[in-house]
């Protein structure tokens, strides 16, 4: 009986000690996937969001991406390279046009051609609602590269992939 | 058996081994057949007015073109983004062909195509452009809007899910 109940803990502290694990140290593919989720948090703005965590959250997005970030869209007005600072201002000056917005990342395909390179193949959807009430719900599949510097995976190249060609 | 008794059986079976198994291989089954080969879905969107309506609910056959290619005028499933976005949208051209809209009047190699299923007015105007090899040009029903918000254009085969099943 006594034996018993030293399995029944043993095998409990185990098990939490696998869950901790996991928890605790994350595995590549967790932490690129982490680095979309803080950007759909930081982008995403809610109608009472006041002017002191709006800015905490457009200095925060630039510090997801590398020091110049390649932007391809077909329309080619969006296309180019832009610094981090301009990735902040463009977002900012985004996001004071919509009363609400929320972006969301979803069916992530991730891999790794190299070691500190990662390839993300997945669906965002913004949806909200601009200061005259119109409504905004947009989906685009992304293809995305990210590259770990300094321990950190930042956004490089981010694609927005062009399904219908008139 | 009386007639109340298999009733009662029948809308509460008695939870037996075999009973149980069976649940679970019509679920499996279900799982299997409405999760890759029979896909429901719902239709947002009205550009393919009359013909499929904005709210509407069908299901996408993936298996439709296993062993044959799609044909002008099919309507099919295009994968948009991730694997739960979908275009529903009808071949209109196909790899090779010339496109051309003038005053709404769709021409393929320079031949005028007729379009039963094009119930709105239409006065597009697009240049001709030719559609590449392992692609087919596809466009919605509802051309009532201007062009320029109107989702179509050449798609890659890769890219075909399926057919609507009615």
């Amino acid at each position: 009986m006594v034996k018993i109940r030293y399995l029944l803990v043993g095998g409990l502290i185990v098990i939490i000690g696998i869950f901790a694990f996991f928890y605790f140290f994350p595995n590549e593919e967790k932490k690129v996937k982490k680095q979309f989720h803080l950007l759909s948090e930081w982008v995403s703005k809610s109608p009472e969001e006041n002017a002191f965590t709006m800015l905490q959250k457009i200095k925060n997005i630039g510090t997801l991406f590398d020091e110049r970030c390649e932007l391809k869209a077909p329309s080619q007005s969006l296309s180019g390279s832009y610094t981090r600072e301009e990735i902040s201002t463009y977002a900012g000056s985004a996001r004071s046009h919509l009363s609400q917005l929320d972006l969301k990342f979803y069916d992530f395909h991730i891999f790794f051609p190299e070691k500190e390179i990662a390839k993300v193949t997945l669906t965002g959807r913004l949806t909200g609602r601009s200061g005259t009430g119109e409504q905004v719900d947009e989906t685009r599949e992304l293809e995305c590269v990210l590259k770990k510097i300094e321990r950190k995976w930042l956004f490089s190249e981010i694609e927005v992939v062009e399904v219908l060609k008139k | 058996m009386g007639i109340d008794s298999k009733i009662r059986q029948f809308f509460f079976p008695s939870l037996t081994p075999k009973f149980l198994i069976r649940v679970c291989l019509v679920a499996l089954l279900a799982y299997l057949f409405f999760g890759y080969l029979c896909i429901p879905f719902t239709i947002q969107g009205m550009s393919m007015e009359p013909t499929y309506h904005n709210g509407g609910v069908n299901f996408c056959w993936r298996v439709r073109y296993l062993f044959s290619e799609p044909r002008r005028y099919d309507v099919i499933t295009v994968r948009f983004a991730g694997s739960k976005v979908m275009l529903l949208k009808r071949v209109v051209a196909l790899e090779d062909e010339q496109v051309e809209f003038r005053d709404g009047k769709l021409f393929i190699d320079g031949k005028e195509m007729e379009e039963p299923y094009v119930r709105l007015p239409c006065h597009w105007n697009l240049p001709p452009r030719r559609v590449e090899k392992d692609c087919v040009y596809v466009i919605g029903d509802n051309r009532s809007m201007p062009i320029e918000n109107h989702h179509f254009g050449q798609a890659s085969k890769n890219r075909i899910v399926g057919v609507p099943l009615w």
